[in-house]
């Protein structure tokens, strides 16, 4: 991540620079630039037909008159229609254009405008840390030059000291967006559940409380669906309870232990499957080495608690996370086995591949009896069927609670998470009966993903409760303004302005 | 239909079913039988009469009481008649019991004779004849001469739906809209040389090759209102093998209801017609059979719409999206309608979305798309709203035309997709899509339909006109 400083607007003596422009605004920006260059900003600007349209860039490479390498215009679209992700997505345009500089600057004075305001010098820095993000601690063969330079980014803006004091606390978002896509990116013989457990034990320096279940004590718990999906492989599973109390110093100063007791947590459950072959019901080979991300419910969760502790969020929040390896072995569960889940009810595993919601099954219950929370939501790359319903466009939201969906959806806009809901109904609970257990866990191709919902929300015992299937999602074949290629991290970041907007009143 | 009349004695004769809460209940002797809304239960009384009771639970709604008079009537089976007594309930709620009880009591009219069941050799009797006993019939009466249009709405989509497809070519489909006239209403067919003066390419292109000429006919209600028409617009595939893109053997059968999106418009002008709506309607249905020919239409074809788009064809079983391109350009260029509908049975991605308990709503019209929402809430024919345009849009971009009929993607939401290629044929006309796949066949025997054709969308469109088109405010 680039060190970030902020600072009052100023043509920078060398390196790069990049301006965000509105359309309204352009010729101001321009006639700036022009002072400097004679004339070469608008000539470049004409050449390019920019017009500082949403989306729009162009660089000036080695103005005349200037010690610069490039000049770098992004378009910010109408002043009007600005929204702090619009800001964002600027930011990580321009990021993308400046990687080849050791220092580049970026001119974020059209950002703060309109319903953006001083916010947006750090909504351009966050979308420009975002987009820098690289896993690339296997590529040894790298030459220097190829990799991304960009070192420092000065953001300027007239109201630099606002801008300076609250980027502590986007960067421990943009902290928790990398985590997440680490552990996403990781293969799945670095990551099992063991080492994912253990690099949930490092969060405890920001502050989080951290338990690791093993095998023992989840059979203790009766954990019976979630070590059925376990037991084909060497990995042993793990549980992780990650709790985070930050609710009991929102009146400034120490932690009360009333306020701490009173307040019902808010619970995060992600799915944790650190490689899914299907098992006995084996995936097809063709697209398998994908399956390493099917433990992007639990990065998620695991990104958004150390965004929530890294940035001292004013809340009571816990994480807790399924880590699983799923394989076809001598060991591994077989289709037709009946597994009894910690909430004593039965299922009857049909398809060994239905697999992440057996695991979400006993941790949600578990989370519901432990913390009472007051709600639960739960990520998980759960279907296929998600994709072919919507696409890598939107999250699919499965939901019990209109109030809640209608949070997380709003989340969603705002953060450039999208998400869509989707029905539930008793029609489609109806398609889980099973012969010989208390449900199955395949409901058939019609409705998967619905399906699927239904079968986790016989674990949720009344609770407001919200299902994001991300299997859409977790990750990007293509770069986006702001996020690269690969890992998405979808989530934290949703889920973390969720907390920020709803559920932390006194926050500053 | 089966003859359905209101009276206020039960008859003597006959099956009898009591449609009744938990608070009636008892007053049955019918052993286990609560009155729990979805429970129904029948025996034979001492002197050999039928006796069903049909649970509404407390608080009976609309829809609980057409599925009890449904699960009534399912159970009447060797029965010529059924008198169902509804004289607990209102007028209104009693006229629903009718539509329930109509809606299960359908058969195919060209079904063989239902088996004996008692090895007696003579086939059981079918049922000729419902009553419902209520307090008024006079108002009950009235209420079920609005409700019976779109009840036989639905059943005209459900004829057409399951006749197959050698019966049911699209000329044979036109022929058969003939007989609306008689209810008042225009039909007009234009043939394939209509079709290539008007420029529909693309529809021609799906039809191209099938030894059986297609057509496009047009469904005329004048109404009393002096406004442009609502526009309908179905997909009458009436056959469907995928074309040279050939769909796999199992389940192909099940491809002669691929124009039940036809069959619904046809359904919804008959409701509208029968009930004498004032709201001035056209269905204009594509009919076109997709076959496997010499002169079919491949993959990486390029063919022009109607409006002058061209369109590579990346797969030849998306077709329906092709045939609705035209359809929906030339109705807004004829008509000039105050919305469009279309339905269509047309993807299998919205039944791995939304199963078959659901129809597909795409729109860009927030209050259009609220009130076919509440349509079909009211007429049990629910509709869940889907995505469109945005990012999708992209996966529509061809190397070599206007757009692309739908992306190549193994594994990729073609239902958004095929929205969203709808839409660029719609301008800003107010205009909403139904992808009905799923929801136009039932597997099983249902409270309101034996198992096959639903007729899913007939009832919808009608009660959508009767919630928005009738009055001449927008």
């Amino acid at each position: 991540m680039p060190e970030i400083t902020f600072a009052k607007p100023s043509l920078p003596k060398s390196g790069a620079l990049a301006v965000l422009a509105a359309e309204e605004g352009l010729a101001a920006a321009l006639a700036e630039l022009d002072a400097a260059t004679g004339g070469a900003a608008s000539r470049a600007a004409a050449a390019a037909s920019f017009k500082g349209r949403k989306g729009q860039s162009c660089t000036i490479l080695a103005p005349a008159g200037t010690g610069l390498s490039r000049i770098v215009l992004v378009g910010l679209g109408k002043g009007e229609e600005l929204t702090p992700h619009g800001v964002e997505e600027a930011g990580g345009t321009a990021a993308a254009a400046l990687m080849q500089d050791e220092a580049a600057a970026l001119d974020a004075r059209a950002a703060c405008t309109g319903a953006v305001g001083k916010a947006g010098a750090v909504r351009a820095a966050l979308g420009a840390v975002l987009r820098g993000y690289r896993f690339d601690k296997y590529r040894t063969k790298e030459k220097p030059e190829d990799k991304p330079k960009l070192a420092r980014l000065t953001v300027m803006a007239d109201d630099a000291a606002a801008a300076k004091a609250a980027w502590p606390a986007a960067k421990a978002v943009a902290d928790g967006v990398f985590l997440a896509r680490d552990l996403v990116s990781e293969p799945a013989n670095v990551l099992t559940p063991a080492e994912m457990a253990d690099r949930c034990v490092a969060l405890r320096a920001l502050g989080l409380e951290v338990e690791v279940f093993g095998p023992k004590e989840m059979r203790k718990l009766g954990f019976g669906a979630l070590l059925g999906v376990a037991q084909g492989s060497a990995n042993e599973p793990r549980m992780v309870v990650m709790q985070w109390h930050g609710a009991g110093t929102a009146k400034g100063g120490r932690r009360g232990a009333k306020a701490a007791k009173a307040s019902k947590p808010l619970a995060f459950i992600g799915k944790g499957v650190t490689f899914d072959t299907g098992g006995i019901s084996i995936k097809p080979a063709a697209g398998m080495e994908d399956m390493k991300w099917d433990m992007a419910g639990a990065g998620t969760v695991i990104g958004l608690m150390a965004a929530l502790a890294g940035r001292r969020a004013k809340v009571d929040a816990v994480g807790l996370v399924g880590l699983v390896e799923n394989m076809p072995s001598g060991t591994a569960q077989r289709p037709g086995d009946v597994v009894t889940t910690a909430s004593g009810q039965t299922v009857e595993v049909l398809n060994t591949d239905a697999e992440g919601r057996l695991v979400l099954a006993d941790v949600m219950w578990y989370c519901r009896k432990r913390f009472d929370p007051a709600f639960m939501i739960d990520l998980a790359t759960l279907t296929g069927a998600i994709i072919i319903s919507l696409g890598h466009e939107h999250a699919g939201l499965f939901s019990n609670d209109d109030a809640l969906a209608q949070a997380i959806t709003a989340a969603g806009k705002a953060t450039g998470e999208t998400v869509w809901r989707m029905p539930l109904g008793e029609a489609y609970d109806r398609m889980l009966k099973s012969d010989i257990a208390d449900m199955k866990n395949i409901g058939g191709r019609p409705g998967g993903s619905i399906t699927a919902a239904q079968f986790l929300q016989r674990f949720v015992d009344g609770c407001p409760w919200a299902h994001l299937d991300i299997a859409g999602t977790a990750w990007s074949s293509k770069d986006k303004p702001t996020v690269p290629k690969g890992a998405t991290a979808f989530g934290v970041r949703l889920l973390d302005a969720l907390v920020a907007d709803q559920h932390e009143t006194a926050r500053a | 239909m089966i003859a359905v009349r209101f009276r206020r004695r039960m008859p003597e004769k006959g099956a009898r079913a009591l449609l009744a809460g938990p608070d009636a209940a008892p007053d049955l002797a019918l052993p286990g039988f609560t009155g729990a809304a979805g429970e129904a239960s029948s025996q034979h009384d001492a002197a050999g009469r039928r006796l069903i009771g049909a649970g509404l639970g407390a608080d009976p709604s609309a829809r609980t009481v057409r599925e009890a008079a449904g699960r009534a009537a399912g159970l009447a089976h060797g029965e010529t008649r059924l008198a169902i007594d509804a004289r607990a309930l209102p007028a209104a709620l009693a006229a629903e019991a009718a539509v329930g009880a109509t809606l299960r009591a359908w058969r195919f009219s060209r079904a063989p004779a239902p088996r004996d069941d008692d090895a007696s050799g003579t086939p059981p009797p079918l049922l000729e004849r419902i009553d419902i006993v209520v307090a008024d019939k006079r108002q009950a009466g009235a209420v079920w001469d609005m409700l019976r249009a779109g009840v036989e709405g639905a059943l005209l989509a459900r004829e057409l739906v399951t006749e197959p497809a050698n019966r049911l070519t699209p000329l044979r489909f036109a022929a058969r809209m003939r007989a609306l006239e008689e209810h008042g209403i225009a039909v007009e067919v234009l043939g394939r040389k209509a079709l290539r003066e008007a420029g529909f390419g693309a529809l021609l292109a799906v039809a191209r090759g099938s030894a059986e000429p297609p057509c496009v006919v047009v469904l005329r209600w004048k109404g009393r209102l002096e406004l442009p028409p609502v526009a309908f617009v179905g997909k009458g595939v009436t056959f469907d093998t995928g074309g040279i893109s050939i769909k796999p053997a199992a389940g192909m059968w099940d491809m002669r209801g691929d124009m039940a999106g036809a069959a619904a418009c046809a359904g919804a002008m008959l409701a509208l017609a029968l009930r004498r709506s004032p709201a001035p309607a056209v269905a204009v249905l594509g009919l076109a059979e997709n076959a496997i020919g010499a002169r079919s239409q491949r993959p990486s074809d390029v063919v022009r719409t109607v409006d002058g788009t061209t369109v590579e064809v990346i797969d030849t079983d998306a077709e329906g999206r092709l045939v609705l391109a035209d359809c929906l350009a030339w109705t807004l260029r004829r008509f000039s309608p105050r919305a469009v509908i279309d339905a269509a049975t047309l993807t299998g991605s919205i039944v791995t979305a939304l199963g078959h308990h659901r129809a597909g709503l795409f729109s860009t019209d927030a209050a259009l798309a609220a009130q076919i929402a509440a349509a079909g809430e009211a007429v049990d024919e629910p509709v869940w709203p889907m995505p469109l345009g945005g990012g999708y849009e992209e996966a529509l971009e061809s190397g070599i035309a206007d757009l692309r009929n739908c992306s190549p993607e193994r594994m990729q939401p073609d239902a958004c997709h095929a929205a969203t290629f709808l839409k660029r044929f719609v301008g800003d006309a107010k205009w909403a899509h139904l992808d009905i796949a799923g929801v136009e066949a039932r597997e099983e025997d249902e409270p309101l339909g034996p198992r096959g054709a639903t007729g899913f969308g007939a009832r919808l469109l009608d009660r959508l006109v009767s919630l928005r088109f009738e009055t001449d405010e927008e």
